[in-house]
C-alpha cells in the first residue's frame, strides 16, 4: 500500500525488547502475587493423610475434591453467609448514607470548622483498630449494663454494624468529599437559586451525581466488611452469630489443624470476593483513584 | 383510704415473706437432708474445638446424658479453641456460656482471683473420694483454697518412640534408666542415620516439655514450681545445669528445630525418621488416624533419672476439666453440669461416645484401655508429683512471651546462656504484680 508509514526497523526492535523486558518483570511480580493463591488451591486438592505420610513437598499420590465437600459440610456455610449479609448490607448502606451527608456539608457549605470537621472524621482512620479493642469492648459492656441488657451492643449484630460504620465512615467521607469538590459549584448555585432546600439539594441534586463514587465505595466497603474477622471475633460471644470468616475457624481443631481442609475452606470463603472483583473490576479500579485529582 | 390499704398490703406482704422465709428454711433443711439440691434452668456450654471433632461429639453425648438425668436443657456451641483461650478474659467479662472445658493451673487460678470463675468446691466435695488428693490439690487455687475447676482428664508428657524403629536398631528404650543411657540411645540412633532426639520448637512451647522434665529430674518438683513462681532465680547454678543438659541433647536433634512446630516433630516420628521424642501423648490420635498399625507401634516411657535424689518422681501431666463462668446466666446450673461431667455417670456417657482420654476419677473403669493407654497410666503412676506444663504452672505473660523465646534463643545459640538467663530473670522482675 502506498500509505504505509515507513518505520525505523531498529527502533521497532528496540521497542520490542523493551516491551518483553517489562512483560517479564510484570510477569514475575504477578507470579509472586498469585503464588500463594495457587498454592492454596493446590493444597486444597491434596488429602491430609498424604501430607503427614510424605511431607508437604512430596509428589502427590491423590488429588481430589474431597476437602471441598468436607469443608462445605463441616462449616455450615449457609448460616455464616447469612450472618455476613446481616452485618454487611446495613453497614454499607449506613456508611454510604452518612458519609455522603457529611461530605456534602463539608464540601458544599463553607463555614468556620468545615476543614476541621473533615479532619476529625478522617483522623479516626489513622488509628489502628487493635488499639481501640479494649475500650470498645468495655464501652459496649457498660452501655449494655446501663440499659440493663448486656447484649444490647455486645454479642449483637447491631453492635458490629455500628463499629463498622464508625470505622469506615471517615474513609467514605474523605473519598466522597474529594469527589464532590470536582463537581462544578455552578450546579449547586443554580439549585439554591431555584429554591432548593438543603436536603433537596443533597438528595435530588448531589446524590445522583455521586453514583460512580458510591458504587465504587460500596464495592470496596463490602469487600472490607466481608473480610472482617477481628470485630466479629471479639464483640460476639456466640459463634452462631459470627460471620463467614469465622466459619473457617471451625475447621481448626484444639490440637490438630488439617491445613488441606483449611485451604479448601479458605478457597470457598474467598470465592465471593474474587467473583465480586472480577464482575465489578471497573468500579474497583475507579475506587482506587477516586478523588485523586481535585478539581 | 389508700394509706390503710397500703398498710394492709404491706403488712400482708411482710407476713407472706415471713411464711415464705420459714418455708424456705424448712425446704432448705429438707433438701440438705436429702443431700441433693435440685438445680433447674437451661445451661449453656462451650465446646473448645470444632463440631466435627470427636471431642465435640463426646461432649454433646455427655451433655445429653445430663439433660436426660435432670431435665435441664444444655445448649452447646463449638468455638475455636485458640480464639477462646486468647480472648478468655473478654469472653468471661461479657456474656459467657455457663460452663466450658478448661485447664487447671495458672489459667484457672488467676482468672478465679479476678472473679471471673465460679467456685465449684461444693461439686468437687460431692465427687468425694473418686478424685485423688493429688487431683484435688492440682485443682485448688492456692490463694483461697477453693476449687474453680472440676478435674476430669489428663495426659502424660514422656519419651515417645516407635517400637518397630527401636527393634530394627536393636535398642530397648524401656531399659534406659539414667541420663547416660539416654545419651547412648541417642548416639546409637544417630549412628544409624536417624534423628536422635526429635524436637520442633517453632511454636516456642514445645521445648518447654524438655525444660520442665530436665528441671524436675535435676532439681526436683519443688524447685521447678518455685522457679516458675519467682521464688527461685533463673540465674541460679541449678538452672544453668538444666540448660547444660539440654545443650548435651542439641547435637542429637534435627537441624531444623526452630523451623518446625510440634506437628513437624510428630511427622518425624510418624515417618520413622527419628528415635525418641519428648511430647505430650495427646498426639497419639494422629497415629490412630493414620492407621491402627501406626498407633499400635507407638509407645511411651518416663524420662530417665538424672539426679538419684529425685529419681523419676515427677512428671508433666496437664490436667483438664470443666470450669464455670461467674458472669454466666446460670452459674448454678453450670456448676451442676460440671459436677455431673466429672461424676461416674458423666464419664460413662463420654466413654460410651468413644472418649479415649484418661479420666482422673477412680470411678472410671480402666480395664477397657488399650495397651498404649495402660502404658500412659503406668507412666503417670510412676510419678509422685504432677506438674501441669510450664505454660500452666507460671504466669501467662511470662511463659509465652519470655520463657518460650529464651529457650528458642538457647537452642539457636547455646553459648549465650548467661545472657539469656539474666534477661529472663530481669523480665520476671519487671512484671507487674498480679
Amino acid at each position: 500500500m502506498s500509505t504505509t508509514i515507513v518505520q525505523n526497523k531498529e527502533y521497532k526492535n528496540k521497542q520490542k525488547t523493551k516491551d518483553n523486558f517489562i512483560s517479564a518483570i510484570i510477569g514475575f511480580f504477578a507470579f509472586v502475587w498469585i503464588f500463594p493463591i495457587l498454592w492454596t488451591l493446590w493444597t486444597s486438592l491434596r488429602p491430609y493423610n498424604d501430607i503427614i505420610s510424605y511431607g508437604v513437598f512430596s509428589w502427590p499420590r491423590n488429588l481430589n475434591l474431597d476437602n471441598y465437600f468436607q469443608a462445605f459440610r463441616v462449616m455450615g456455610l449457609t448460616k455464616y453467609f447469612l450472618n455476613t449479609l446481616y452485618v454487611m448490607v446495613p453497614s454499607v448502606i449506613l456508611i454510604l448514607f452518612l458519609g455522603s451527608l457529611i461530605a456534602f456539608v463539608v464540601s458544599r457549605y463553607s463555614f468556620r470548622f468545615n476543614l476541621t470537621l473533615l479532619l476529625f472524621f478522617t483522623a479516626g482512620n489513622m488509628l489502628p483498630t487493635i488499639a481501640t479493642y479494649i475500650p470498645v469492648f468495655w464501652l459496649y459492656i457498660k452501655i449494655g449494663d446501663l440499659f440493663g441488657n448486656r447484649s444490647l451492643l455486645y454479642n449483637n449484630y447491631f453492635g458490629i454494624i455500628l463499629i463498622h460504620v464508625a470505622f469506615q465512615v471517615g474513609f467514605a467521607t474523605f473519598v466522597l468529599s474529594s469527589y464532590m469538590k470536582t463537581v462544578p459549584k455552578e450546579i449547586s448555585e443554580s439549585a439554591i437559586l431555584d429554591g432548593c432546600s438543603v436536603f433537596r439539594h443533597y438528595w435530588n441534586v448531589m446524590l445522583p451525581l455521586l453514583r460512580p463514587p458510591l458504587a465504587a465505595l460500596g464495592v470496596l466497603m463490602s469487600c472490607w466488611i466481608y473480610n472482617d474477622f477481628f470485630w466479629a471475633l471479639i464483640l460476639m460471644s456466640e459463634d452462631s452469630k459470627r460471620p463467614v470468616t469465622s466459619a473457617l475457624r471451625q475447621l481448626q481443631g484444639q490440637y490438630i489443624t488439617d491445613f488441606n481442609l483449611l485451604a479448601a475452606g479458605a478457597s470457598i470463603v474467598a470465592a465471593p470476593t474474587i467473583i465480586l472483583f472480577l464482575v465489578l473490576r471497573k468500579q474497583f479500579v475507579s475506587g482506587l483513584t477516586l478523588g485523586a485529582t481535585k478539581g | 383510704m389508700s394509706d390503710v390499704n397500703n398498710g394492709i398490703s404491706r403488712r400482708s406482704v411482710l407476713k407472706g415473706a415471713a411464711i415464705g422465709g420459714a418455708g424456705l428454711v424448712a425446704g432448705g433443711s429438707l433438701l440438705a437432708g436429702c443431700g441433693k439440691k435440685q438445680v433447674t434452668g437451661d445451661v449453656h456450654f462451650t465446646i473448645r474445638g470444632n463440631l466435627s471433632d470427636a471431642g465435640a461429639k463426646i461432649a454433646i453425648a455427655a451433655n445429653d446424658a445430663y439433660t436426660k438425668k435432670t431435665g435441664n436443657k444444655v445448649i452447646s456451641q463449638a468455638v475455636n479453641s485458640d480464639d477462646f483461650q486468647n480472648n478468655f478474659v473478654q469472653i468471661m467479662q461479657g456474656t459467657p456460656d455457663d460452663a466450658f472445658g478448661w485447664m487447671a493451673g495458672w489459667r484457672t487460678n488467676a482468672r478465679a482471683d479476678a472473679g471471673l470463675l465460679a467456685d465449684v468446691s461444693e461439686q468437687v466435695k460431692a465427687l468425694g473420694s473418686s478424685l485423688s488428693a493429688a487431683a484435688i490439690q492440682g485443682a485448688t487455687n492456692p490463694s483461697d483454697g477453693k476449687q474453680y475447676i472440676i478435674p476430669t482428664t489428663y495426659y502424660p508428657w514422656g519419651l515417645h518412640y516407635r517400637k518397630s524403629t527401636m527393634q530394627e536398631l536393636g535398642l530397648n528404650p524401656e531399659s534406659i534408666a539414667t541420663w547416660d543411657d539416654l545419651i547412648k540411645l541417642c548416639e546409637a540412633t544417630q549412628k544409624k542415620g536417624l534423628v536422635g532426639y526429635a524436637l520442633g520448637d517453632k511454636g516456642g512451647w514445645e521445648a518447654m516439655g524438655t525444660f520442665d522434665i530436665l528441671n524436675m529430674r535435676l532439681n526436683g518438683y519443688q524447685f521447678h514450681i518455685d522457679l516458675l513462681n519467682g521464688k527461685e532465680q533463673w540465674t541460679d547454678a541449678k538452672v544453668v545445669e538444666v540448660f547444660n543438659h539440654m545443650g548435651e541433647l542439641i547435637p542429637f536433634m534435627n537441624k531444623n528445630v526452630l523451623d518446625i512446630s510440634w506437628d513437624g516433630m510428630r511427622d518425624l516420628l510418624l515417618q520413622k525418621k527419628c528415635g525418641a521424642m519428648m511430647m505430650g501423648s495427646w498426639f497419639a490420635n494422629d497415629f490412630l488416624a493414620k492407621s491402627q498399625a501406626d498407633y499400635d507401634d507407638l509407645w511411651i516411657v518416663p524420662f530417665p533419672e538424672i539426679n538419684p535424689e529425685h529419681g523419676i518422681d515427677s512428671i508433666d501431666a496437664p490436667l483438664d476439666g470443666i470450669s464455670v463462668a461467674a458472669n454466666g446466666k446460670n452459674p448454678e446450673g453450670g456448676a451442676d453440669l460440671a459436677g455431673f461431667l466429672g461424676s461416674k455417670e458423666g464419664i460413662d456417657a463420654a466413654v460410651a461416645a468413644g472418649d479415649t482420654n484418661i479420666y482422673i476419677s477412680s470411678d472410671f473403669d480402666t480395664s477397657s484401655y488399650d495397651a498404649f493407654n495402660k502404658q500412659k497410666l503406668a507412666v503417670l503412676g510412676a510419678a509422685k508429683n504432677i506438674g501441669f506444663f510450664l505454660d500452666r504452672d507460671t504466669r501467662g505473660d511470662f511463659a509465652g512471651p519470655v520463657v518460650g523465646p529464651a529457650i528458642q534463643s538457647f537452642l539457636k545459640n547455646p553459648k549465650d546462656l548467661t545472657k539469656i538467663l539474666e534477661s529472663t530473670q530481669a523480665q520476671w522482675d519487671a512484671l507487674p504484680a498480679l
